[in-house]
This record gives C-alpha cells, structure tokens and sequence, in this order.
C-alpha cells in the first residue's frame, strides 16, 4: 500500500532515473530504448505488484521529454502481462488453439490432460516475445501475471491445468469448447485399460483371481456390469492404470461401478465413507490394491506387506479407522505447519517494518534518546511512507 | 555526487534491484550499465526525497538497540508509534537505518 503521494514521488523517480540512463542506454554499445523500455516496464509492474504505487500510471501529464512516444509503451505491458491482450486479440491464436484438442487425443492418449496444456501454450508463448529481450520477458511472464490482472489475463501459458481451466471465462470459446468433448471421452478409455491390466494382474495372482477373470470374460461385454464382481475379489481396479493426472475420473468411474454393483454388503461402507483416503493410498502405493478392495480392515494393520487374498473380509470399521488416523494426523500437520508460517512471518513483519533515513543529529540524555532525521523512507505495516524531516523520542 | 546506497533497501530500490538482476541474467542488460542505473537510483531517490517531499513524521517507541558504526547509525525500537500526515502506524517493533547527512554535503 501508498499513499498517493507517495506513489506520485515513485513515480518521478522511476521516471528520472529512467531519463537520466536514456543516454547510457542508447549510446554507442548500450542496448538500446527498447531495453530502457523493458526495464522500466518491469520495474513499475514490481511497483505495482508490492503496492508501491497505485494504479495505472497516467504517462500523458509526466511525459514531456523525447522518449515520450516509447515509454507508453512498456506501461501497456504492465497492465496486460505481455501475451495477453495479443493471444487472444490475433487471429492466429484463434487458428491455433482449435486444431489442438483434435489432434491431442490421438497421439497421446496416455497422456491425454496434459498434451492439450502443454501443446497450448507453444503457440502463445510464440508469439509473446516483443524483441530480442524475449528471455527477460518470459521470465517474467509468471511473476507478472497473476496479481495485478483480471481475470481474463491471467497468464494462460505458463500455468498448466488447474489455472488454465480457471481461466477458462475469459478465453475464447473455440478453446474452451474442445476439452471438455475429450475429456468426457476419458473415462471409458481408463476402463478399458483397467481392464486390461486387469488381466494381467490376475494371471499374475493366485488361483482366486482366476475367478475374477472368469467373470469378466464370460460377460464380456457390458464392461460395467462387470466391474463388480472384479473389484470384490480383486479390488485392483483403480490403482493399476492410475497415473495421478486421472484421479478423480477413476474414483467417479469406481464409484459409479460400486453403486451399480452395490448389492454385496462388504463394497457398500467403504465406498460411502472413507473413499478418499483408502483409494488415494492404494494409487500410491502398489502393493495396496491386492487386498484394498476386499479386506479393508489389513489396510492400516500390515501395510507394507502384500496381503493373501484368502484373508480377504470386508469390514467397513477398519478403513474408518483408517480414516480417523488421517484426519487425526492431518489437523497435527496443518498445525504444525500453521505455527511455523507463523513465526516466520512474524519474524519477517518484525524485520519489514524499515525506516531509512539520514540523520542530522543523535543525542542523548541518560536514557532518553532523541534524534532528527530527514529525506527517509519508511515502510510500516507494508505501508510506504515518505517524509522529509523526522524527530524521534526512545527511551532505552 | 555522493550518494547513499541505502534506500536501495527500500521498496522501490528492491523492485528496482530484483528488475535489474532478471535483465542482467537474462543476458539483456550489462551489469556495468546496470550498477549506473542503481547509482542513478541512488541521487534521483535522494533528490526526490528533498524536494518532492514534504512531509514531517514523529517517531516515538523504546529504544532496544542502539549501533552507530561507519557513520550509520541503527535503532531497533519496540512498541513503537510512527506519526505522519497521513496517519499512526503503531508496530512491534522497528529498524531504523540513518546514514550521516552531512556526508551528502561533504
């Protein structure tokens, strides 16, 4: 935060000092305006990022010197972090983006969330660099993007899922609309390498999951209906294929195929209660998923050891222990955390409350300190506050 | 002209410094020319806090450390209550750096 006067000296300073280095700048050997441009630039968005000078700077009075023209500039890439206003504003942006989404599932379909994130952004990060000084400006690009910007700005190429999706508002619809086709399709395709893989786990296992195999092979078809019989006595379904991009479509597939399947009484508790946690330790650790599905009550007892199938009894009562200690040890953890943060913030306000001045004079009586400063910052309670004299009282 | 390169540690020095070192990194800027815009910094910041600003402050707390070395003279004060123009801020605690004036005039 500032004051406004306080963000009016700023920015006389920003633009002296900026005036003043023109000539180091576009002399023989110096970089040039464009880089005088850039450093302003990035150097009044830092200014507005800390809150150290308000607003959009209004250049039109302050400007009267030569590099009038240029340095608007720069202040347009303040407020719109570089790509933005350009990636969706051309119209090869709009070319771009639509082809993606098509061509993205056929090649990756392992992979299928990230290629669209991640062949996206090429074609906008292509086209963000102004001038030679690209490097500088990607670099900044991440920093720069999220604070001071709307919505509809934020950074969209640098940011990969969660915050692309959440930009999702501001961008075009041709983008949008893609996505959500393929992703939809995702589901039945982790089914069916569910399946497979399926397969392969029980020829692996021992003769009762021979039973497992049984079943979904003689009702080929319908995988769904399937699906139950396969988790009881297996429970390996989710685990197996999950890459940790597909988490959540897996649990709803799961869930939706317990709920199918609902009629054993053992699947149901599980799946109401503790879903979460059980099936997130099973996605991580391998050896889980055997008896996951059948025995909960081993989950939390042994495990680091492979369970035996034949051990298998569904008893809802376990996982929700199970559950219980996560909770129990997520609040000790959050606390913890909590209390660390903090401290260290404290310790950090307790250092960031700054005052730099000159003194004209200290002197002091016994304990009784008093001094006379002049032409200091200070910066309380991230606050910056000018001032051109200061007395100050202490006692020691 | 001398300066003080002390309100480099200010806000607007720090965004300066951080703004300059990504340019230097990224092989955009010389650090020659980029050590001539901070000391540029330095007189404009100075000059613009004698006339631009006008303002006058007040700043009473304890006084729980002391240290005048090369000419700075540092304060931490505790309960400390700063008063301008625009306000009280009242804080924990407070570091005060003051570089010798008179070494400006010198």
């Amino acid at each position: 935060m500032a004051s406004s006067t306080t963000s009016n000296v700023y920015i006389h300073v920003i633009e002296d000092v900026i005036n003043k280095v023109r000539d180091e700048f576009n002399g023989g050997g110096g970089p040039g305006e464009g880089v005088l441009s850039e450093l302003q630039g990035l150097w009044e968005l830092k200014m507005m990022e800390a809150g150290a000078i308000l607003g959009p700077i209004d250049r039109s009075a302050s400007q009267k010197g030569a590099g009038g023209p240029i340095t608007p500039n720069p202040v347009h890439d303040l407020n719109v972090p570089y790509e933005g206003t350009e990636e969706y504003e051309t119209p090869t942006a709009d070319l771009l983006f639509p082809p993606t989404p098509l061509q993205t599932p056929l090649p990756g379909t392992a992979q299928t969330p990230l290629p669209g994130m991640a062949q996206t952004p090429l074609p906008g990060t292509a086209q963000t660099p102004l001038t030679g000084s690209d490097s500088g400006s990607l670099y900044n690009i991440p920093t720069g993007g999220t604070p001071i910007t709307p919505n509809e700005y934020v950074s969209p190429n640098d940011n990969v899922g969660v915050s692309e999706v959440k930009a999702g508002p501001g961008r075009p619809s041709p983008y949008m609309q893609p996505p959500s086709p393929w992703q939809n399709q995702r589901p039945p395709l982790d089914v069916n390498v569910a399946y497979v893989e399926g397969r392969e786990e029980s020829e692996r296992g021992g003769p009762h999951q021979q039973t497992t195999q049984d079943f979904f092979v003689a009702s080929g078809k319908r995988k769904r209906d399937n699906f139950p019989p396969q988790y009881q006595a297996g429970g390996y379904i989710p685990q197996q294929d999950g890459a940790g991009d597909n988490l959540s479509d897996e649990m709803k597939v799961v869930l939706d195929v317990i709920g199918q399947g609902g009629t054993s009484s053992s699947r149901i508790p599980q799946s109401d209660g503790p879903i979460p946690d059980p099936y997130d330790d099973v996605l991580s650790t391998p050896n889980i998923y055997n008896y996951q599905g059948g025995v909960v009550n081993e989950d939390y007892n042994i495990v680091n050891t492979p369970m035996p199938n034949e051990m298998l009894a569904a008893t809802p009562a376990p996982v929700q222990n199970d559950v219980i200690d996560d909770d129990e040890d997520e609040p000790l953890n959050e606390d913890d955390d909590d209390d660390g943060d903090e401290l260290d913030e404290g310790e950090d306000l307790n250092t960031t409350h700054l005052v730099l001045a000159q003194f004209d004079k200290v002197t002091r009586t016994k304990s009784r300190w008093k001094c006379t400063l002049k032409d200091g910052i200070m910066h309380i309670n991230n606050k910056d506050i000018l001032f051109n004299k200061a007395t100050g009282e202490f006692d020691f | 002209m001398a300066t003080f390169e002390l309100y480099r540690r200010s806000t607007i020095g720090m965004c300066l410094t951080e703004t300059l070192d990504q340019m230097v990194s990224g092989g955009i800027l010389t650090p020659e020319l980029a050590i001539q815009v901070l000391i540029q910094f330095d007189k404009s910041m100075t000059e613009a806090l004698e006339s631009e600003v006008k303002s006058k402050v007040s700043i009473k707390g304890h006084l729980h450390t002391y240290r005048f070395c090369d000419n700075v003279w540092t304060f931490i004060l505790q309960n400390a209550q700063l008063k301008s123009e625009e306000g009280q801020e009242t804080v924990d605690s407070v570091k005060i750096v003051a570089c010798d004036s008179k070494l400006l005039t010198q």
